[in-house]
């Protein structure tokens, strides 16, 4: 298959090196003498896919950790699609060119609703059944992870094992029993399965609805199988699996640098935030554990930068001693340090400064909402005093453009919190011009808000495609001078939000989109709203249900039986503090917020530098 | 000092771009922890330069690039960087430059290229070679930067070889490279494929880069200055 792909198919593909494998660093094991043999799929291209941390800890974590095999694969683009259709090649894995069909486990990693289609793409160029149940013992078992998983039901028809939480553990384990279950016939090795705490099963179940269409009742089909299927979390970071020798892609990929995982977890509460509640509790990694992985991996790597990786970074408790260490040991060897986002502060101007030595490129902010009101509500605990002051440091330290971030669309905005954006991207402005000899360039970046599942705003209405439109042509009427306003794709946003929360049903409607040549969904050029609308129609479901239903405060709803750790109670009394606009604390400063996940899940807050610098700001 | 690199790219490289060939290399270096020297100012970079540059989809026997490092013995580097490198790039020979040394990209003017032909007869190939020797001209449309034009090979082409290969014919190409005419493997692939089935072209190589005095070609490590 390697010849004919390198003589016939890749010389005519736009980049071709995404399809050859052959990487530094990659690992082939022996495939008679490895146990399972699992195909790791991502929904993207390789250059999205292999900038994934997750997937990194994985590949090392089974090929280096177990007896089993694990192997990668990405969505090919439309062109290298067509020509491997036309010629008969199957999808396959880089390290040893073997179909996904020879596997027993392919298993997908679900970073973003709208990658689903490329999944039944993937399947199918696979020569695999789309459809669960129409796989049979000698098809690969399908499973997926990932921060989407956290509601499976809409993607339940396609799949045959969920996988829920931190992967560490849980991955290794179902590759244990995948390799001792092999001789069972498929549905009796998925009710073994269903046992393993964190697996979840959607054939195992049965769910049925009231004539609203809201859902009546979801039981188990058989005894063994658990109602509630809890997350697994890694309780010390310190203990679990990081890679010291990832893969060295040959192509520039999105994040093309050495990464150090500095703590997993967001304790901040933002209300709009999905990551913050299925992540929790924030677990750290010690500072002399990440000085080791970090030398090791630039050994291994040679890579010229490495980043600190994590929901927010600044909050680490070690993070500017961390800073400081790497760039004084790896500063003279040309390797820089980059964190990934800033937190609205001075402190991070300060270290920020530190970092970028030479090169000053673009600040970012996220203040999220534009008034102060609206910030209330989403628990973005951030002044404009506050952001004003860092944009006044880091003018003054040599900066000269910003990029904002914001949402639309959230719950209780009024014209008044959109005029607060353009009046603080205004005021950003300002203050640039105050400090910098040159114009100031500002960006506001705005995207749409999607209600997500296990968040304080799962019950709310998501804007539809017309209201974000008002809003954008309110923001866009008058053109000003030295800022750039860009707005998300307002429709992506609509399916992506009834794929959010939605239930089994949708699995037609995603089918039916395939069908009619949905794929890559989350790249704006191949989006075609037409044909999932049309998917929608013929399948008689109304996508409004999904997207524009206030739902009451006691309806089942279809995410409901994976178990965060986070108690419905307390989201229901943080999205009731969100409308009368009253903050929760970081529990990290303030007491237990009551989220119910160290009691719930038996684990606790791990902080591991208690540093002064951290917690200096509230923000 | 300045080492002059000469390496070989394989066939499961073939597909690297230029830039993707350099961050590997800076990569490698780092990996083996050569001394090389980084320029000072705004954004560091290694004194790194890939003198031939083989476009994607090439692979090739003997390419070059120019280092500029800290002392250290010209095996010793090879031998390091071998240990890191992927197994298809291999680096063969290396040897001190003065600093003051033209650059690679200014004294390479020749390249052989070569081209595998399957189900072809010796005959043919014959035919063919005699056919291009004897034009005055062979327009091709460029493939260079000025995409629009015509250009003519023939005073571009230097000597024509048929060998045996393993299970093909091999036809090589010696070409005027760089300035002031720069003949491309894919203008090559061109003139072939108007008289041979490009589905019978297997493969494609740079076989060398070389610098042409007179009559007489040199290695890059040969003729430094």
């Amino acid at each position: 298959m390697k010849d004919k792909l390198f003589r016939d198919i890749l010389p005519w593909v736009s980049k071709p090196i995404r399809y050859t494998g052959g990487e530094v660093n990659i690992i082939r094991k022996d495939w008679q003498e490895s146990k399972a043999k699992m195909a790791f799929a991502f929904p993207d291209v390789y250059e999205i896919g292999m900038s994934h941390i997750g997937g990194k800890i994985l590949y090392g974590l089974v090929n280096e950790k177990s007896q089993h095999l694990l192997e990668r694969t990405y969505a090919p683009w439309p062109d290298m699609e067509e020509r491997m259709r036309e010629e008969k090649i199957p999808l396959y894995t880089l390290e040893s060119f073997t179909p996904l069909k020879d596997f027993d486990v392919v298993g997908f990693s679900l970073q973003y609703e709208l990658t689903i289609t490329n999944v039944l793409n993937m399947l199918d160029l696979a020569g695999i059944p789309v459809l669960a149940e129409q796989r049979s013992d000698q098809d690969p078992l399908i499973t997926a992870g990932g921060p989407v998983a956290f509601n499976p039901e809409p993607f339940a028809d396609f799949f045959d094992v969920f996988l829920i939480g931190d992967g560490e553990e849980l991955l290794l384990e179902f590759l244990d029993m995948v390799d001792q279950t092999r001789n069972l016939e498929r549905r009796q090795r998925l009710q073994k399965m269903a046992e393993i705490p964190g697996i979840y099963v959607p054939s195992l179940y049965e769910v049925e609805y009231h004539e609203d269409g809201t859902i009546k009742s979801r039981v188990p089909l058989y005894g063994g199988v658990p109602e509630r299927v809890r997350k697994r979390v890694i309780p010390d970071l310190d203990y679990a699996y990081f890679p010291d020798k990832p893969i060295i892609p040959y192509m520039n990929i999105v994040h093309d640098r050495a990464v150090l995982e500095v703590m997993r977890g967001c304790q901040r509460g933002c209300r709009f935030c999905h990551a913050g509640v299925v992540y929790r509790p924030v677990r750290e990694r010690s500072l002399e554990v990440l000085k080791k992985q970090a030398e090791l991996q630039l050994k291994n790597t040679g890579y010229e930068e490495i980043s600190l990786a994590s929901l927010s970074t600044l909050d680490y408790t070690g993070v500017d001693r961390l800073v400081r260490h790497l760039v004084c040991s790896y500063g003279e060897r040309g390797i820089g340090v980059s964190l990934p986002s800033l937190r609205v502060d001075a402190f991070s101007i300060d270290l920020a400064n530190e970092v970028q030595k030479v090169r000053k490129t673009t600040l970012t902010l996220a203040p999220e909402a534009g008034s102060q009101r609206l910030r209330d509500v989403i628990n973005k605990n951030v002044s404009e005093e506050q952001v004003i002051e860092a944009v006044e440091a880091a003018f003054q330290s040599g900066w000269n453009a910003v990029k904002l971030y914001f949402m639309i669309g959230l719950p209780t905005e009024t014209e008044a919190d959109l005029e607060g954006i353009l009046d603080l991207v205004n005021k950003v402005r300002e203050t640039g011009q105050k400090y910098s000899r040159r114009s100031v360039e500002v960006r506001a970046s705005i995207a749409a808000f999607v209600p997500k599942a296990h968040t304080p705003f799962q019950w709310v209405v998501q804007n539809t495609a017309g209201e974000l439109e008002d809003k954008r042509r309110y923001m866009m009427r008058q053109k000003r001078k030295g800022i750039k306003l860009s707005f998300h794709e307002s429709y992506t946003s609509l399916v992506e939000g009834a794929l959010a929360r939605g239930d089994r049903r949708l699995g037609r409607v995603i089918f039916h989109a395939w069908q009619n040549g949905c794929k890559f969904d989350s790249w704006s050029e191949y989006f075609q709203l037409d044909q999932w609308v049309q998917a929608f129609q013929a399948c008689q479901i109304d996508m409004d249900f999904y997207t524009q239903r206030m739902r009451s405060m006691d309806e089942i709803f279809p995410w409901d039986f994976i178990d965060t750790g986070v108690s419905r109670k307390f989201l229901q009394s943080e999205y009731n503090k969100a409308l009368q606009g009253e903050l929760t604390p970081d529990c990290r400063i303030a007491d237990c917020t009551g989220c119910g996940i160290c009691s719930g899940l038996g684990v606790e807050l791990s902080l591991k530098e208690a540093g002064d610098y951290a917690f200096k700001s509230p923000v | 000092m300045r080492l002059r690199v000469q390496y070989s790219l394989g066939p499961d490289l073939r597909f690297l771009s230029h830039l993707d060939l350099m961050h590997m290399v800076e990569r490698a270096l780092r990996r083996a922890d050569i001394p090389f020297l980084l320029s000072q100012g705004y954004n560091p970079h290694i004194h790194l330069s890939l003198g031939t540059v083989l476009p994607v989809g090439l692979w090739g026997q003997q390419e070059y690039f120019d280092l500029e490092l800290e002392e250290m013995y010209p095996q010793l580097f090879k031998q390091r960087m071998n240990e890191v490198l992927p197994p298809a790039m291999r680096i063969q020979h290396c040897r001190l430059i003065p600093l003051e040394a033209p650059s690679l990209m200014k004294l390479i003017n020749t390249a052989t290229y070569v081209f595998c032909i399957t189900d072809v007869s010796k005959e043919q190939l014959n035919t063919l070679v005699r056919n291009w020797y004897e034009s005055s001209a062979l327009p091709v449309p460029s493939r260079g930067k000025k995409k629009d034009r015509v250009k003519d090979l023939r005073k571009g082409i230097y000597r024509i070889n048929i060998n045996h290969g393993e299970d093909a014919f091999q036809l090589e190409f010696l070409v005027s490279a760089g300035e002031p005419l720069n003949i491309r493997y894919d203008e090559l692939l061109d003139l072939i494929s108007a008289s041979v089935s490009p589905r019978l072209i297997v493969d494609y190589f740079r076989k060398g880069n070389y610098i042409k005095k007179k009559d007489r070609l040199y290695s890059p490590l040969e003729k430094v200055m």
